[in-house]
């Protein structure tokens, strides 16, 4: 354990009675009680079609949940006293429940579940959201699958998203890790993945869980373990990927979670990444992505709006950070109409890496570093939306892809600016 | 007869299910046999059984290990005379043993002479006491039960030039219960054992008796009309005698064989042994507790018959697909240890000489509700030879000590009836009865003061059972009740050391009394009653008010 208990002693008497599993699969919620059903049904049913005669647990971590969502989940133990369940497992399947504070926090739930898993010595682990209801039980076997008999450490998910969903993902967080890890994995910042126990231990025992690191999402930084760590990494598809509380963040914080998560795991991952120099694709079941193109209403003008007034308001914050032509170009573009604006990829990969090299060298509060790349951000999803309007899918993917290579590409220069040369 | 005339005797008994064949050779022939059973009569009685289930000893041409009767009145000639039955039996009601006897109801065999005439014309008289055909397509929906061997239940007879009807072997026709004649006479068969003294018949195949098209053939009810008929004049004629079920079948089917206490007085409960088996593998209660509390009730008189191993397979015709398929893979990796539906092996190999494993097990036997029937020489640990054919693995002689043929027989080894075990690890000269008498922790010493201690408490014979279901799964955990006398059973299932929580709240007030050693451990109040469990470790507890 990385710290004293943060296990209370009921949890600790629930993890006696379960004792050593299989598989566990971790259900981090709070105030789910209306959505979370179709989720464990899933798991049950992923359970017991696929693993019937494993010793498995699913582990409930509330975050001060005040509409009886942990009853809920309660109720998923299939045991000798609940045989209604259209289906059976030779043995106990068990579901448990601790309440880890009153606030949700999807760090201290991660935390939660890694601990009780290594407690258990779980073999093979996966986190479900508990807003999952388009999961099914296949794509619960399907995460755990490859753990359990196929001996990988971590898998992450592939949904179909609508071309314009997760533009930061497909503009920044897989470009930038593909490049950098030198694995192709589409979703690296995911509420739904799999581990294996050694991979969860590894990382309980490594992550900082202090109180600083509190408000942090972990999921992206067990990613990059995984990545940097040498572990055997697959994907598998899970079918269109439900809204959940996490989408709704504002988009500073969303940059936080995930931006600046990555920055922050790039220290001490240095060795590893800036060896690699290409990128290989992992293993997928299931499509590698599928995007889909219906028409939606996005308000573009008021994005470009907010990129030029962050470039104008922030430029002292901008030249700390970024290099003078970098900054010059981005100024430049501040000034262009929208019909003439176009944040193209190349000064959007090196405004990004500048961004992680000042990160790196903590040229300020970093913090505030992520913060300023938010406009930034903002221009450059603008040029995607406008770019990838009429696009088909393909073409959409063909666009991610080049943008991909591009931050291949260019990753010398950031291992330039990383080292001082620049 | 034993001195106890208590008609419920069955109820408190510990079997012993031995083969004539295989327990001892008095005359050196390679060949066990009566006089040789009567010769380690003392040992049974010292191992503390009261009741020993014989396997068929009748004149047969034993392609079915006896099962295939040629001769109901007679013995066979290996195992000795009638004269040699009747002093065996004397000898052990002299020592208060009951004697149980196999009686193959269903079909003979194709040498018995009531089949050869019937075989002989279609006109014998005799013709109607098999069931024959003009084709093969009557009966359609009746399984074929030995699949690895019959395509068919119906053989076709060159002689008489029609199929006959047999649910196991085609050289074991069915008897056709249709016809009074046969009831009639087999009737008199039993009664012809009954008159010597015999406590009771274990009655082979009982759901086949009757045929009817369009249904499975099995436990029709017919077929309890002929078992009613039979119970009437046991119960008429030879007060305190007892019948015993062979039905493979699913609790909610067996139930009918007990009728209102007016058919069977016990039948095993064949669907409970292979889930003690796989709870033990997968170390969860829950295929016990399951089956278990899916077992109907029976009536006062009647009684479960409980065993871990005989001498066939380790059945599983009464489990699921997904369980056989676990069991296989747990219990019977080696395909040479499958046969049909089952698995041909004994105790203490499937348990892996894990001693540990095989008192869990045993403790299990004799604190569920029934009564166990100990398979000989799983009393010893004695283990099995998957490399003979058919079920013969575990049917090998006795182990009486590491001498010549393990003490079974003065023959030349080449001579014996089947090969003595001779591995390093369950050989006769490291299993035997001889070394484990000279140790008090042997198997067997144990295993002695285990039926001691289930002989001298009733209340597991006839007390109902609670489970309680502690939230450690691994845990199973029940109080045995009658009366006002309580025992409280805790086993674990695992391979590592547990802690329990039991909710004894309505025990308030009692002490637990540790039934092995007589040691008290605290009295139950109000908190959940911790206990804290070694691998594969149980616990009888009286509960006491004092």
């Amino acid at each position: 354990m990385a710290d004293e208990s943060i296990l209370s002693d009921d949890f600790i008497r629930q993890l006696i009675d379960v004792g050593e599993v299989d598989i566990l699969v971790g259900v981090p919620t709070h105030n789910d009680a209306k959505t979370v059903e179709p989720a464990i049904r899933a798991i049950q049913e992923g359970i017991v079609k696929t693993f019937p005669r494993e010793r498995a647990v699913i582990l409930n971590a509330d975050g001060g949940s005040n509409d009886g969502t942990p009853d809920v989940i309660m109720g998923a133990s299939i045991d000798e006293q609940h045989r209604s369940f259209n289906g059976y497992t030779l043995r106990t399947l068990h579901a448990i429940s601790t309440r880890y504070g009153n606030n949700p926090s999807s760090a201290a739930a991660l935390r939660t579940i890694l601990a009780a898993a290594e407690l258990l010595r779980a073999k093979a682990c996966t986190v479900i959201c508990p807003e999952s209801a388009n999961i099914e039980a296949e794509g619960v076997a399907n995460l755990l699958r490859p753990i359990y008999c196929d001996h990988f450490d971590f898998v992450a998910p592939i949904y179909r998203r609508h071309k314009f969903e997760g533009v930061l993902l497909t503009n920044l967080l897989y470009p930038m890790t593909r490049a950098l890890f030198g694995q192709r994995v589409r979703e690296p910042y995911a509420s739904e993945f799999a581990f294996s126990g050694r991979l969860g231990s590894q990382f309980l025992n490594r992550h900082q869980w202090s109180e600083e690191f509190k408000d942090y999402d972990p999921e992206l930084e067990l990613t990059v373990t995984a990545l940097s760590d040498g572990c055997r990494v697959c994907q598998t598809f899970l079918g269109t990927r439900s809204p959940t509380k996490r989408q709704a963040r504002d988009l500073v914080d969303a940059m936080r979670q995930t931006v600046g998560v990555l920055f922050s795991a790039l220290d001490g991952t240095f060795p590893m990444w800036s060896a690699k120099t290409a990128s290989q694709p992992v293993p997928t079941k299931g499509p590698e992505f599928e995007l889909s193109v219906d028409p939606l209403r996005i308000n573009r003008k008021q994005l470009k709006e907010m990129f030029s007034a962050g470039v104008i308001e922030l430029e002292s914050v901008l030249k700390s950070i970024l290099s003078s032509g970098t900054l010059s170009e981005l100024q430049q573009l501040a000034k262009a109409d929208e019909d003439q604006f176009r944040f193209h990829a190349e000064l959007w990969v090196k405004s990004v890496y500048e961004f992680a090299a000042s990160y790196h060298k903590a040229v300020m509060s970093r913090d505030h570093i992520v913060q300023a790349l938010v406009p930034l951000y903002r221009g450059r999803m603008f040029t995607f939306l406008v770019e990838n309007r009429t696009a088909s899918a393909a073409e959409v993917g063909n666009n991610i892809e080049s943008l991909c290579l591009e931050f291949e590409r260019l990753k010398p220069y950031l291992l330039e600016l990383w080292n001082g040369r620049k | 007869m034993p001195e106890t005339q208590d008609a419920l005797w069955y109820k408190n008994a510990v079997f012993y299910q031995v083969h004539v064949r295989a327990f001892y050779d008095s005359n050196g022939d390679g060949v066990g046999d009566f006089q040789g059973l009567a010769q380690k009569l003392d040992y049974l009685r010292d191992l503390g059984i009261n009741a020993i289930w014989l396997m068929p000893f009748f004149p047969s041409p034993l392609r079915d290990d006896g099962y295939d009767i040629a001769d109901y009145r007679s013995v066979h000639p290996l195992y000795g005379t009638l004269q040699d039955f009747k002093n065996f039996l004397a000898a052990a009601h002299e020592r208060q043993l009951r004697v149980v006897m196999e009686m193959v109801l269903n079909h003979t065999s194709d040498q018995h002479a009531w089949f050869q005439e019937s075989r002989s014309s279609r006109d014998n008289p005799r013709r109607n006491w098999y069931v024959w055909s003009e084709t093969d397509t009557p009966y359609r929906s009746a399984r074929i039960i030995f699949i690895d061997t019959e395509m068919s239940n119906w053989a076709w007879d060159p002689i008489s030039k029609e199929h006959y009807w047999h649910r196991f072997f085609s050289h074991q026709p069915d008897l056709n219960y249709d016809n009074p004649a046969v009831r009639e006479e087999m009737w008199d068969v039993m009664k012809f054992w009954l008159d010597m003294g015999v406590d009771g018949f274990r009655l082979d195949a009982v759901p086949y008796l009757i045929e009817r098209e369009g249904t499975s053939c099995e436990n029709l009810p017919e077929t309890h009309i002929v078992i009613k008929e039979l119970r009437a004049k046991l119960d008429r004629e030879y007060p305190g005698r007892m019948l015993l079920a062979e039905a493979n079948q699913w609790p909610a089917d067996l139930r009918p064989y007990f009728g209102t206490g007016d058919e069977f007085h016990m039948a095993f409960h064949f669907p409970l042994m292979p889930r003690m088996f796989m709870g033990l593998k997968l170390e969860d209660r829950k295929p016990i507790t399951e089956i278990l509390t899916q077992t109907p009730e029976i009536p006062a008189s009647c009684q479960w018959g409980l065993f871990l191993r005989n001498h066939d397979e380790l059945t599983l015709e009464m489990v699921t697909d997904m369980e056989r398929d676990y069991m296989y893979d747990s219990y019977a990796r080696d395909k040479t240890m499958r046969l049909n539906l089952g698995i041909r092996r004994r105790l203490a190999p499937l348990l892996e000489h894990d001693r540990r494993r095989i008192e869990l097990m045993n403790g299990m036997l004799m604190s569920l509700p029934g009564t166990p029937i100990i398979y000989y020489g799983d009393e010893i640990g004695m283990g099995d030879n998957v490399n003979l054919g058919d079920r013969n693995g575990v049917r090998t002689p006795m182990q009486w000590n590491g001498g010549w043929n393990g003490g079974f027989s003065n023959a030349d080894p080449e001579s014996l009836y089947s090969p003595l075990i001779q591995n390093p690890v369950y050989g006769y000269q490291a299993v035997n009865v001889l070394s484990q008498k000279r140790s008090e922790h042997s198997l067997l010493s144990w295993m002695q003061h285990m039926i001691s201690l289930r002989r001298s408490t009733p209340l597991f014979g006839s007390g109902s059972i609670e489970f309680l279901y502690p939230k450690n799964h691994r845990v199973l955990a029940y109080v045995r009740q009658q009366g006002d006398q309580a025992i409280l059973v805790v086993n674990n299932l695992s391979s590592s050391a547990q802690a329990v929580e039991l909710d004894l709240r309505r025990y308030k007030g009692k002490i637990l009394i540790e039934m092995f050693g007589g040691n008290l451990f605290p009295r139950i109040g109000d908190l959940p009653y911790l206990l804290t469990m070694g691998p594969y470790q149980f616990y009888w507890f009286k509960l006491r008010r004092i």
